[in-house]
């Protein structure tokens, strides 16, 4: 119990502490912090077309979330969220403007299509991580460096449409339906159900609760029968397939065609994400709402104060940064025993 | 002859552990002392006092008469006192040269004057006989070279006092001659030297004098000419023959498994298995005894299929095993206490609950559906049931196994082990570390799997336990099995000097 | 293909090396202490960004890689406190600074400069050559004389690191830190002491790595600009075998992998240009399958180091 409430403290604190920072320069630049933070939150959830827009910016962040987590809950350091997920768009983006295929039967097939290209990219340092050891960051991240220019390819040569360097569209039958007429698409929903799915599978079925076991003590789950190559396999390919699902979703629902750009940086906020919300899955879907109302409510903060949007990506930054460093402070014997000795002296008081 | 180290009234205690209690004992220049002792007598801690990695809850410590504080291992080192680790401390990424001078402060300069250093060395080496080669890397060069190399990087920082800890553990027989040729010219030359070890015949050969210890106290201490191996064997060990509490089988049912000389790493006298053959029925607790790293991790492991023998063959329940996984073994019904229960048999951030089930989460009794959907009450309830059966003393099931307390993590195994009636179990170090009271308990619960029919192979360095449940002795050394011993009414003499490899 | 295409190719490959030796040097001497470091490209990135603004205000390209390697070591003290003090994951705390390093520097860029901001560009650094007032078409001449001062700081540290961890008594200190930290504190080696040392010219050698970007190769910042340099640097280290020279190499290679790709752009051959340029990180990976898992790295990287109590 106790260490429960530590895991949602640290976050806690550590986005307390994020804002006040955030604060301390939004009032350096000549902005009142109370206005720009009331602003920022009207923007992002002040009426129901703002939280509209900020579930819709949240959408592709939970899926590279998701993708993140369930990597990292089988202790594998899957960086390459972006890259699986642009190749599920780039995928997608075929089928929905090449196969002549419309409609619902489009959006089925292209998700299908999307995750499977997704979890074939993770593949790759899957693969190399389990038969040549080699370290699964350095060659995801190379891999994401290889898909944005793969997509460069398709939306500056293979399937240009026009004098600018972008794709056609995917077609209005394929476009994933709006919720309430707001921005936000099926897409949410199907990143909401994607992540209930995640935490089903990890928390309700044996499989989940052996490929946590693997994540948490290797060694042991060898010791207890566990057949740990394959969870790890496994581990790429789900994620992998995660994020791809994410790019097909992403671009059906929000973006339609590919551009320079596209996708950028969503995987290292994936990776962000997961971390702070513990690699717990509907914690990461939080804190990717989190993000997405941050980014959101800072184009209006911008417009009320002046304040640059970006102030919002150094709150972002600041968090993760206190909540690593707190969670690991927190395990510090030190630590342990100074809290005891609080807890000891109250008790005695 | 002239005293060198005085230690007075030392203890340290472990919470309310005393590793070590009220030990006195003295160094005298040129001459060899041993510490004799059991595992976990205490003799690790007392040195790891005397080099400043621990302070003494009490008691004092004297270098030539003066009082002296040693807060670290710099500073023992620099007081004269050098420390052989039984696990070297050689960078192995670096030459024995290197590894030598590193950390090296008495010279000037920034850069390495290989040639003045190297011939500071050669005289060293020269003077006592210790020959290395300085341009090797340690990997390259043998383990009696990499001993020497420790041995020479403590003189070359103007060690008076060497402590070699379980210095031949992991020699071959003519480098163990050499050591002692290197001890006796460190002695001549005045140096003392504190020699730590169980192999009684190395101890008569070499010691001068022999300090027994037993469960943190000293014993006794002798002179090498005034007593025998069979004498210190007794005091080490400290006890007679005392009748076992738990009636002896003496007829076991059909093998369960049966090891025909099975080779792992050969060579590896401390790692590995040479020719070793044995077979445990069921309804027996068969005990292997012996020192700690004589190949006993290597034999539970195989025969928990998570190593592969390089040669020989293991019949399990009377067919030949084809393939080694720990799963294959556990769909056999073996069950596994692993020699470290943080590391190899729990996962310490799960908690006591999911511990138990660990194993069988994809069996009918806790998930259907093909393991799709978990019965959270089913585990609950059982994990309750468990608690309460083994007495699996935590705050809550829920709680995290890492926090629980040593004993309580090995109920906790015991329970998830031991509950679906294995055929055999392999038991390794079971009670180590654990007070009494769960000692008892795990000696209980093994005898009543054993008649209940299963087949109980317990690895053991603890003397007693082994004595007190055991049905049949093994001792292993070196890897090889060196007897097969009843037990009911146990030949204890001879039992000790197998262990001591004689 | 003439024989100017080669020479070009061959200067454009050190001059492409060049970023990837200092970011290189700066995992190495981040790993030689015991701290795998995959935040460079963090640290490259807030580099760039300071080298840029200070070379901008103050006109002095010099200057601005100063600023750099400053800003980068500021940084980088996160880094060592969270993974020294606090026993932060290494790995997880690298990313951590891979967020928060470019983050820093798009929002100082953006109030710097204002939101629709026009492309600003700065001066680069003369070359030798360019001091000197040579300028001359043959190969060597251009190959020891037009460069800038940074590609001669490059091979200089090259030549340093290599002495430093092969030569002196303080460099072999050092690496037993990074390869045996207890064996090391037992002879009295500041086990702590050189970690924070490692930390301060990690963050040094990022800084200036980032920098060059900006005073010596492009005369303009964008955000990314890095480009993945300090992943391909972790990728150099391991290729290299953790030693100055087996960097060098590994350098000189991604950065002719770079060089190529530049030229093949130029040629186009219809080809996307975007296939050129996925050479250097496919080379990446392909090396790095090839090299296999061969464990040379310091045996003590990752791994906290706490003095033990009991």
């Amino acid at each position: 119990m106790k260490n429960k409430l530590v895991n949602i403290l640290v976050p806690l604190v550590s986005i307390l502490l994020a804002f006040i920072i955030g604060c301390v320069v939004m009032a350096v630049l000549g902005a009142n912090p109370f206005v720009a933070l009331q602003s920022l939150f009207i923007g992002a959830f002040g009426n129901a077309r703002n939280l509209g827009t900020t579930l819709a910016r949240s959408t592709p962040l939970i899926f590279t979330g998701l993708c993140a987590c369930f990597a990292y809950r089988c202790g594998v350091f899957n960086l390459g969220g972006e890259g699986q997920f642009i190749m599920g768009s780039i995928v997608c983006c075929y089928i929905a403007t090449q196969s002549g295929v419309e409609g619902f039967p489009a959006i089925i097939l292209c998700l299908a299509a999307g995750a499977l290209a997704g979890g074939l990219w993770a593949a790759i340092p899957g693969f190399l991580k389990i038969y040549r050891g080699q370290n699964e960051m350095i060659i995801s991240i190379m891999l994401n460096y290889v898909a944005t220019l793969l997509m460069g390819v398709v939306y500056t040569n293979w399937l240009r449409d026009g004098t600018v360097p972008q794709t056609a569209a995917v077609p209005d039958a394929t476009k994933l339906s709006r919720l309430f007429g707001l921005r936000v698409t099926s897409a949410f929903v199907l990143a909401l159900v994607t992540g209930l799915l995640i935490y089903y599978f990890l928390f309700h079925t044996a499989k989940g609760f052996q490929l946590r076991a693997v994540g948490l003590n290797m060694t042991a789950a060898r010791f207890n029968g566990f057949s740990v190559k394959r969870y790890i396999l496994m581990s790429f390919l789900v994620s992998g397939a995660i994020a791809g699902l994410g790019g097909s979703a992403e671009l059906m629902g929000t973006q339609f065609y590919l551009i320079n750009g596209f996708a950028v940086g969503y995987g290292f906020d994936g990776v962000a994400m997961a971390l702070i919300g513990q690699l717990h899955p509907l914690a990461t879907i939080l804190v990717a709402i989190f993000f997405a109302a941050l980014r959101v409510g800072s184009t209006t903060m911008q417009a009320a104060t002046g304040v640059p949007t970006s102030v919002s990506d150094i709150i972002q930054a600041l968090v993760i940064v206190f909540t690593v460093a707190g969670l690991a402070m927190v395990k510090l014997p030190r630590f342990k025993a100074a809290v005891a000795r609080m807890s000891a002296r109250k008790e005695a008081a | 002859m002239e005293e060198f180290l005085r230690m007075e009234h030392v203890s340290k205690r472990f919470g309310d552990f005393y590793a070590n209690k009220d030990i006195n004992l003295t160094v005298c220049k040129g001459e060899v002392l041993t510490l004799l002792g059991e595992n976990g007598a205490g003799k690790s801690t007392l040195m790891n006092v005397l080099i400043g990695l621990y302070q003494p809850t009490e008691g004092e410590i004297f270098l030539n008469g003066q009082k002296v504080r040693i807060d670290s291992p710099a500073q023992a080192v620099k007081l004269g006192i050098g420390m052989v680790h039984q696990h070297f401390m050689l960078v192995e990424a670096m030459t024995v040269f290197e590894n030598i001078i590193l950390g090296d402060r008495n010279t000037k300069g920034i850069f390495i004057d290989r040639e003045a250093r190297k011939k500071e060395i050669q005289e060293l080496s020269a003077k006592y006989g210790l020959d290395v080669e300085l341009d090797k890397p340690i990997t390259e060069i043998a383990v009696g070279a990499q001993q020497r190399v420790e041995i020479l990087k403590a003189l070359y920082r103007g060690a008076e006092l060497l402590v070699l800890d379980e210095p031949s553990a992991a020699l071959t027989d003519m480098e163990v001659e050499g050591l002692f040729k290197i001890m006796r010219k460190l002695t001549e030359e005045g140096k003392s030297v504190i020699f730590i070890s169980h192999k009684m015949r190395e101890v008569m050969h070499i010691s001068d004098r022999i300090t027994i210890l037993r469960a943190g106290e000293v014993v006794t201490t002798l002179r090498r000419d005034e007593t025998d191996g069979q004498e210190l064997a007794n005091l080490m060990i400290g006890r007679e023959l005392t009748p076992s509490q738990y009636a002896k089988v003496e007829q076991p049912g059909a093998p369960v498994i049966e090891l025909k000389n099975v080779d792992y790493q050969k060579t590896s006298k401390h790692n590995g298995l040479s020719g070793v053959s044995l077979t445990v029925g069921r309804g027996e607790i068969v005990g292997i005894a012996g020192v700690d790293g004589n190949g006993q991790s290597q034999l539970a492991q195989v025969v928990t299929g998570v190593l592969t023998p390089e040669a020989g063959t293991v019949d399990m329940k009377g067919s030949q095993v084809a393939q080694f996984t720990p799963n294959g073994f556990i769909l056999e019904n073996v069950s596994h206490i692993p020699e470290d229960r943080n590391k190899m048999g729990l996962i310490g951030e799960m908690s006591v609950k999911d511990n138990i089930v660990l194993k069988s989460t994809d069996t009918p009794a806790f998930s259907s559906g093909k393991g799709f959907i978990l019965k959270k009450r089913a585990i609950r309830d059982y994990a309750l049931k468990m608690q309460e059966k083994y007495d699996i003393r935590c705050a809550s099931i829920e709680q995290e196994a890492r926090n629980l307390s040593g004993g309580n993590q090995q109920k906790v195994i015991l329970a998830r082990e031991l509950e679906n009636s294995p055929d055999l179990l392999v038991a390794v170090h079971p009670t180590r570390g654990l007070d009494i009271g769960a000692t008892r308990f795990i000696h209980d619960t093994m005898i009543e799997a054993r008649d209940r029919g299963c087949g109980v192979l317990l690895v053991s360095a603890d003397f007693d336990e082994i004595l007190e449940v055991s049905d049949r002795i093994i001792v292993m050394f070196e890897g090889q099995v060196m007897g097969v011993y009843p037990g009911k009414n146990p030949p204890i003499e001879e039992i000790s000097l197998a262990m001591a490899g004689k | 293909m003439d024989a100017s295409f080669f020479s070009n190719l061959i200067l454009a490959s050190i001059r492409m090396a060049t970023p990837l030796i200092f970011l290189s040097l700066a995992e190495l001497y981040s790993q030689r202490a015991g701290l795998v470091h995959i935040g460079l490209e963090g640290l490259a990135a807030i580099g760039s960004l300071t080298g840029f603004l200070v070379s901008l205000i103050t006109g002095s390209p010099l200057l601005g890689v100063a600023a750099g390697a400053a800003v980068g070591i500021l940084v980088n003290m996160i880094y060592a406190y969270a993974t020294i003090h606090l026993c932060a994951e290494q790995i997880v705390y690298g990313m951590a600074i891979n967020i928060f390093a470019p983050a820093l520097a798009a929002f100082i860029y953006r109030v710097y400069f204002g939101a629709g901001s026009e492309l600003v560009q700065v001066g680069l650094m003369t070359t030798l050559s360019g001091m000197l007032g040579i300028s001359s078409d043959n190969f060597l001449v251009r190959l020891l004389l037009d460069q800038t001062p940074m590609v001669y700081l490059a091979y200089g540290l090259v030549i340093f690191t290599a002495i430093y961890f092969n030569k002196t008594k303080s460099g072999l200190n050092y690496k037993a830190v990074g390869e045996y930290p207890k064996a090391a504190a037992t002879l009295g080696i500041n086990v702590v002491g050189v970690k924070y040392v490692a930390s301060v010219i990690c963050g040094a050698l990022a800084g200036i790595g980032g920098a060059f970007l900006v005073t010596c190769y492009s005369t303009t910042y964008t955000d990314g600009n890095v480009a993945g340099r300090g992943f391909i640097a972790l990728a150099a280290v391991i290729f290299g075998r953790w030693s100055a020279g087996g960097v060098l190499l590994a350098c000189l290679f991604f950065g002719f992998c770079d060089a190529v790709q530049i030229r093949l752009q130029v040629g186009s051959y219809g080809i996307p240009y975007q296939f050129f340029q996925m050479i250097p990180y496919i080379a990446t990976v392909l090396v790095l399958a090839v090299v296999g898992a061969k464990k040379a790295g310091p045996k003590g990287v990752g791994k906290p180091y706490l003095r033990e109590e009991r």
